[in-house]
């Protein structure tokens, strides 16, 4: 078993399955997304990033590209809340939410393809 | 073609002649270049444990905050929104501070803060410290010069030479070539000596790689593969490396010219198995220079000036010693390669050395130079000449004095082996001094700076001594003591468009040509050294030579000289003040103008006035293929029009 291996699949896998908690459910009603589950989603989403840097093989340039898509929406999820919150005198509407929710909806998506990814690598391991 | 736009044209569109030769033939592996980007792998690879520490603080520190229960000023429990604590955090961490903001804490929240605050300020330390450390990292650094060397190089796009090893030498040549507006690329093996590289005042920018020059890798990032690579010269001080970058150069890039140095003619005839490298052993040079300058002191003086490079005082010219015996101390391979010079000039040689060598024919007297004794048995009374060639410039200089004390009018030729010891030679006051990296210095630049200053150079010799001193007068008559620059002209219809119909007439004489365009009765400040016809040169021609097409022409002369004979060459009004003294409108419709009704191009016209005794008409042209050689006559003797 090598520690590095489960530490990197510990954080891929928290970084999708944050995201995930935080996407599922009516995607206007700001009720069903807590807002410290995005925080951590993006805590964790940036640690997987980092993890990924200065790995030369092709698969781990994927990997970095697909954390650094991750970490571009949730980002702007982040933004686009911040700004309905604190700057928007309307505050946050059910519009406001869909559209957080929809930016970390793109995140997920880069995550899951970055479990794939992950998946991917340890099958081929194991078939060498 | 008279029109200077049209020329432009020309050479920009019209050279057929060089690209196809610079064609790439294989790619050159950059090993190198893989070795640098996986540096830089490794540098970002060792930032992860800065940056997580920092994210995992930063997190912790916001979610604490967010979760502390807080006042508003009302007194109302209020707890932090992300944002507020995000933003408090940046600038607590970054130790900007601007209060508490957006209330005022409360005393639990000021716990966490100060927690938060000592947590921050060490995982900024933590990873400024390491990117800092990254910064400083010599592997980094070195990557980082790699990578900037490489865009450098790949970004040429003008002629360049590749030259592996800067020391002396390379320096040296580095100098001459880039007063001539050459381009070169550097590499060698010490880092100090690519970071002078830098402080030199050169005119262009020389990329310079710190890296061993034997290695095929160093070579093709330095621009063995790249197609505007047009020599490459092997000028380390260690003859495997010379050898590897020759043998580098020939497998990769036949089609390339090499010059490398070596001083041992084993090395010499292993480069000359790969291809044809131009081997430059400087104590065989030595030897022929020294055995020209005995026999053609006037020679010998005008081949230095030229070898010198542009700006270079005239040498003083050297007296040679009488025929008579020599001494020469240290038997190495520069004393064998000269006691043959020496005795091919029909010297009598005393070799002294103190491991006796078994040298046949050769009188050897065992033992040191200056050891009591040992002179006098090797004659030194009555030698004429000594030579100090030991590879050590101490024992040089103490072998000098030795020599001058028994007979102090002995001519002394030297080798000095050492830059340091330079000032101490010269206080010597020897007669003729080897330093071997000037003498491959000015072998090369001789080789490369034009091709006919190199034949040149190979013709003079055999001219005679009186011959070399008229020209030396001449030179330094026009140009003044100083070497004028030198530089090549071809009378090509690419270079010299204006001059072409005159050319043919086969009645261009050199003089006509050489003179100013402000006042033709005035010689341009400018030495015709070399005329070369097809395969044919004449050395240093007299003004009545008769130039022909395609001819090329290697002058000496002031900028100004070159300038002006260039605008002679290109503009048509210019050619024709300056062979004809007419002065003719420069556009076409003013030259219509000026001769209403005439069909004659002015030209021929205005050399028929010029030169009534020669060629009454020349034998080409329209006039001339219709036969109408008595109308053409009536026509120029009275310009009636009629």
């Amino acid at each position: 078993m090598n520690l590095e291996k489960v530490i990197f699949g510990f954080f891929v896998l928290l970084a999708a399955t944050l995201n995930f908690g935080f996407f599922i459910g009516d995607i206007a009603e700001s009720l069903l997304h807590n807002v410290y589950e995005l925080f951590a989603a993006i805590v964790v989403s940036l640690i997987a990033t980092v993890l990924k840097f200065g790995d030369r093989t092709q698969i781990g340039a994927v990997h970095l590209a697909t954390s650094l898509v991750a970490d571009l929406q949730l980002i702007a999820a982040a933004l686009v809340w911040g700004y309905a919150s604190y700057v928007s005198s309307a505050g946050l509407t059910p519009h406001a939410t869909a559209s957080v929710v929809s930016l970390s909806g793109g995140a997920l998506f880069a995550n899951v393809v970055s479990v794939v990814l992950l998946v991917v690598e340890t099958v081929s391991f194991h078939r060498r | 073609m008279g029109n200077p736009l049209l020329v432009f044209w020309m050479r920009l569109f019209g050279g057929e002649e060089e690209p196809s030769s610079r064609r790439l033939r294989r790619r050159i592996p950059f090993a190198s270049a893989a070795q640098a980007s996986a540096t830089i792998f490794l540098i970002l690879r060792r930032m992860r444990a800065p940056l997580i520490v920092l994210i995992t603080i930063f997190a912790i520190s916001v979610l604490g905050l967010t979760l502390i229960p807080g006042k508003d000023p009302g007194g109302q429990p209020a707890r932090m929104g992300f944002f507020d604590a995000f933003y408090f955090m940046s600038y607590t961490a970054t130790t900007i501070g601007f209060g508490e903001l957006p209330n005022t804490f409360t005393y639990p929240q000021r716990l966490w803060v100060t927690i938060t605050i000592y947590l921050t300020v060490i995982g900024w330390a933590y990873a400024i410290g390491s990117l800092l450390g990254l910064l400083q990292d010599r592997a980094f650094r070195h990557a980082l010069a790699l990578q900037h060397f490489t865009r450098k190089v790949a970004r040429l796009r003008e002629p360049f030479l590749l030259i592996a090893g800067y020391g002396q030498t390379g320096e040296l040549l580095g100098r001459s070539l880039d007063a001539l507006g050459r381009r070169f690329v550097v590499i060698d093996r010490a880092a100090e000596r690519i970071d002078a590289l830098e402080l030199d005042p050169y005119h262009a920018d020389v990329p310079g790689l710190a890296g061993d020059a034997g290695n095929s890798g160093h070579l093709g990032v330095a621009g063995l593969g790249h197609p505007y690579c047009e020599g490459v010269l092997a000028l380390t001080d260690d003859d495997e490396v010379n050898l590897a970058v020759a043998m580098a150069a020939a497998l990769l890039r036949p089609e390339l010219p090499v010059i490398a140095r070596t001083i041992s003619p084993a090395i010499a005839d292993r480069m000359r198995a790969f291809g044809t490298p131009s081997v430059v052993n400087p104590f065989d040079c030595f030897g022929d220079h020294l055995s020209i300058a005995l026999r053609a002191p006037a020679t010998y003086q005008l081949m230095m000036w030229l070898e010198d490079g542009p700006g270079a005082e005239l040498p003083p010219r050297g007296r040679p010693p009488a025929a008579g015996g020599w001494v020469m101390c240290g038997y190495g391979r520069f004393g064998r390669e000269l006691t043959a010079d020496l005795r091919a000039e029909g010297l009598e040689v005393c070799v002294i050395e103190p491991r006796s060598p078994a040298t046949g024919d050769i009188s050897v007297v065992a033992g040191d130079g200056f050891e009591p004794g040992v002179m006098a048995r090797a004659g030194i009374e009555h030698a004429v000449g000594f030579v100090a060639g030991t590879d050590n410039d101490t024992t040089n200089l103490s072998l000098i004095a030795a020599a001058r004390r028994v007979n102090p009018k002995v001519f002394v030729a030297a080798r000095q082996n050492k830059p340091a010891t330079a000032p101490l030679f010269a206080a010597m006051g020897v007669d003729s001094l080897l330093v071997p990296t000037e003498v491959i210095a000015h072998e090369v630049y001789a080789q490369l700076s034009t091709p006919l200053l190199w034949r040149f150079l190979q013709e003079l010799p055999a001219r005679g001594d009186e011959w070399a001193a008229r020209l030396i007068d001449r030179l330094t008559d026009q140009c003044g003591r100083h070497l004028p620059a030198l530089w090549k002209v071809r009378l090509t219809a690419v270079e010299a468009p204006a001059l072409q119909s005159w050319l043919t007439a086969g009645d261009a004489r050199l003089g006509d040509l050489l003179r100013s365009p402000e006042d033709r009765e005035l010689r341009l400040e400018a030495v015709p050294l070399l005329v070369l016809h097809g395969d044919n040169c004449v050395l240093a021609p007299e003004d009545d030579l008769v130039l022909a097409p395609g001819d090329e022409i290697l002058l000496a002369g002031r900028s100004t000289a070159r300038r002006d004979l260039e605008t002679t060459m290109v503009i048509d009004a210019t050619r024709e003040y300056v062979l004809s003294g007419r002065h003719v409108p420069a556009s076409w419709i003013w030259r219509k103008l000026a001769r209403p009704g005439s069909r004659e191009e002015p030209r021929l016209a205005a050399q028929e006035v010029s030169r009534p005794g020669h060629h009454p008409w020349p034998r080409r042209g329209p006039h001339a293929a219709g036969g109408g050689r008595p109308r053409g006559r009536r026509r120029a003797g009275g310009p009636s029009g009629g």
